[in-house]
């Protein structure tokens, strides 16, 4: 489960000096968030690969957040080969070693989730030095929604400036179309697949370089 | 024969097509769920490709993925192992539809087999003693008490669709039967989609018996022999042996000759298995057919010499069976230990968890079908079967001996799984002599039948 939880902006502000009425409503307010708005958003994650949703409500926001590694349904390794779907591939798609293959599981964090503050805990794996983490967090990367071809659409040219779950193409599941869907608001970097060429479900697709960036972050990856 | 074959499916069945592919010369290509990334199907494979995510319902048992992920690997037929997709004729249909070949019976013998009481029905009509049961599906309540007044009590309630064991209950009373209708039909809704049920007859101490046939696209079938799967929990196989100590060799081949002559005669296809209740009596009745490749296969493979899962992949390929039944010799006892991921002492709770140190039994008849490796993480998302142990012996009592040491030899560490069990199955008399029926493990539970072994070693 995403580790979700309303966060108060300026909790100890609102101390016990206040009126019952305002109290009351404040509580009408977070079992309102709670009761309709979480689950909503938590079902909404769920169905994404996004890693963070957050949304702000007056005084209050919400965050929810998926924790790494304890959601094996969804994401992608990193290092996975992103060649292995192609008709006629010759070579294994896994590394042979099996248990240490297994034990590398997680190091790279999933992709597509790398966004926002969140991959600050990719860094527990201790391999990506400070520029890699921060090169990670302006980051993110749209993964096919299912195996089939992969067609890009206008939105995938580089440089262009597209909001979390925009379509940047699509992935053609015996003849139906499914989105590929930014996972957060950014500018379009480099496409990792070529048009028409078969994609497994999870595959990475598209670079997304994030639209505000964390100080200290790269510039964005230069054209390519 | 195919030169391409998409394995739509995980775990040891799938280990055991692409070992069967490696065999035949042809390639194999496996479709994975992400949490079976790391599985040593996906890591053996020719190619392996991720179909979806760990929900079955968006992965294994999705057909637009499967067959997505078939045409642009370049396969030319699709195997769907046991479970999953292996008996949907809707998906069966679809696979032809886009030019590949279905590994199992056409989409249309797969439907005039799909409905459970539609197939006692005709096989019923082609000379199979069949069990009392209900005419037609359950419409209501009303209807359900009335056919099962006509029966007689104790019934079962079964599900049109699926298997194990979901969605099914005993019943002993029209209270009974009224409470747990509703429990079998919203079990059967969520595991198979379809909610139809219909009552048989239930057999106090029954035994479980199967025939193995095969048929081939020319009308010409042979039977395997048989298989005494009578050893259960809650409606589950657990162990599986041939030749069964129930019946006679004469009364053996007697029941194999009417099911394969029953089967041809309806139009059957491909490999598959017609399940029997025995009762006390040794009286037959046939309940359902099985239209794919079944766990325990194995035990028939060691009985016969005869590569179940090759014969099954050449029969949808076209290809003449190429045997009479005079060709099948059965020699000696088979048993297979199906090795779950479960809790005996705990009713049987299945469990997950990363195999920490894995060692599979070895030496002359001994054979270990499995998926595991140290290190492997049992996903907690599928069945909880981590592996099947199958010995054969000259004789039943070569067999267990046998069974002991292999099952003394094994070491799973990691999981808890149910290896006591068949150990303590060993010890157990009744089972010893032949005599178990299906609720050997359920009349006391697994808990009090690991004591009672316990006792019985100490004693």
């Amino acid at each position: 489960m995403p580790d979700a939880g309303p966060q108060r902006e300026r909790a100890t502000d609102a101390g016990a000096s206040r009126d019952v009425a305002a109290r009351k409503a404040d509580h009408d307010g977070i079992a309102r968030l709670s009761d309709e708005l979480l689950p909503a958003l938590i079902a909404k994650l769920g169905t994404t690969h996004l890693g963070e949703l957050e949304v702000r409500e007056g005084d209050w926001h919400i965050r929810l957040r998926r924790p790494y590694g304890t959601a094996p349904g969804e994401g992608r390794r990193a290092t996975d080969k992103p060649s292995r779907a192609q008709p006629g591939h010759e070579g294994h798609g896994h590394a042979r070693a099996a248990p240490e293959g297994h034990r590398a599981r997680g190091s790279g964090g999933p992709s597509g989730i790398t966004a926002g503050s969140g991959a600050s805990s990719a860094s527990s794996n201790g391999t990506g030095g400070a520029d890699e983490r921060s090169l990670e967090r302006s980051r993110a990367i749209a993964t096919s929604p299912a195996v089939g071809i992969f067609q890009p659409g206008s939105r995938a040219a580089s440089g262009t400036r597209v909001r979390a779950g925009d379509s940047l193409g699509a992935v053609n599941v015996l003849g139906v179309p499914q989105d590929v869907l930014a996972p957060v608001d950014g500018i379009v970097g480099s496409t990792l697949v070529e048009p028409g060429v078969a994609v497994e479900y999870g595959q990475e697709l598209i670079r997304i370089e994030l639209a505000a960036a964390p100080s200290g972050a790269s510039a964005p990856e230069a054209g390519a | 024969m195919f030169r391409r074959i998409m394995i739509a499916n995980r775990g040891e069945i799938a280990l055991r097509i692409l070992r069967a592919c490696r065999t035949l010369g042809v390639e194999a290509v496996v479709a994975y769920s992400e949490a079976d990334r790391d599985s040593l199907p996906a890591q053996l494979a020719d190619e392996a490709i991720c179909i979806g995510p760990a929900d079955a319902r968006r992965s294994y048992l999705s057909a637009p993925a499967v067959i997505s992920a078939a045409l642009v690997t370049g396969c030319d037929a699709v195997h769907p192992g046991y479970g999953f997709l292996s008996e949907d004729e809707t998906f069966a249909e679809v696979v032809r539809a886009h030019d590949l070949t279905f590994i199992g019976p056409p989409p249309e013998v797969l439907d005039r087999f799909a409905s459970k009481e539609g197939t006692r029905r005709l096989l019923g009509g082609f000379g199979l003693p069949t069990i009392p049961g209900s005419e037609g599906m359950l419409r209501d309540d009303e209807h359900a008490l009335a056919e099962a007044e006509r029966i007689g009590y104790p019934v079962l309630i079964k599900p049109s669709a699926g298997g194990g064991g979901k969605g099914m209950r005993m019943v002993r009373t029209s209270r009974e039967l009224e409470s747990a209708i509703k429990i079998c039909r919203s079990e059967a809704k969520s595991a198979f989609g379809d909610d139809s049920l219909y009552l048989e007859k239930w057999l106090d101490d029954n035994r479980h018996v199967e025939i193995q046939v095969a048929v081939d696209r020319y009308g010409a079938g042979i039977h395997l022999g048989e298989r005494d799967c009578s050893v259960q929990r809650r409606h589950q196989k657990i162990l599986e042996e041939a030749p069964t100590p129930a019946l006679s060799p004469e009364a053996r081949a007697a029941l194999a000759e009417r099911a394969v002559r029953a089967v041809v005669s309806a139009g059957y296809e491909n490999v598959g298995t017609l399940e029997f209740l025995i009762d006390g009596a040794g009286n037959a009745y046939f309940i359902e057919i099985n239209c794919r490749i079944q766990v325990e296969h194995p035990v028939t493979e060691m009985l016969t010499g005869i590569d179940l899962v090759a014969l099954q992949i050449g029969i949808a390929a076209g290809e003449p069976l190429g045997l009479r039944q005079s060709d099948i010799e059965i020699k000696g006892h088979a048993i297979e230990f199906r090795i779950n991921a479960e809790d005996p002492a705990a009713d049987f709770r299945p469990g997950a968890g990363v195999i920490e140190r894995y060692h599979a039994p070895g030496g002359p008849w001994i054979r270990m079908d499995s998926h595991l490796y140290p290190g492997y993480e049992v996903p907690p998302y599928y069945d909880s079967l981590l592996g099947k142990l199958v010995v054969w012996g000259p004789d039943r009592e070569t067999a267990i001996a046998r069974g002991r040491a292999a099952l003394e030899e094994l070491l799973i560490e990691g999981v808890t799984t149910n290896i006591e069990i068949h150990r303590a199955l060993l010890e157990n008399d009744t089972f010893l002599e032949g005599r178990m029926t299906t609720n050997l493990l359920d009349r006391v539970g697994g808990a009090a039948f690991l004591a009672a072994a316990a006792a019985g070693a100490r004693g």
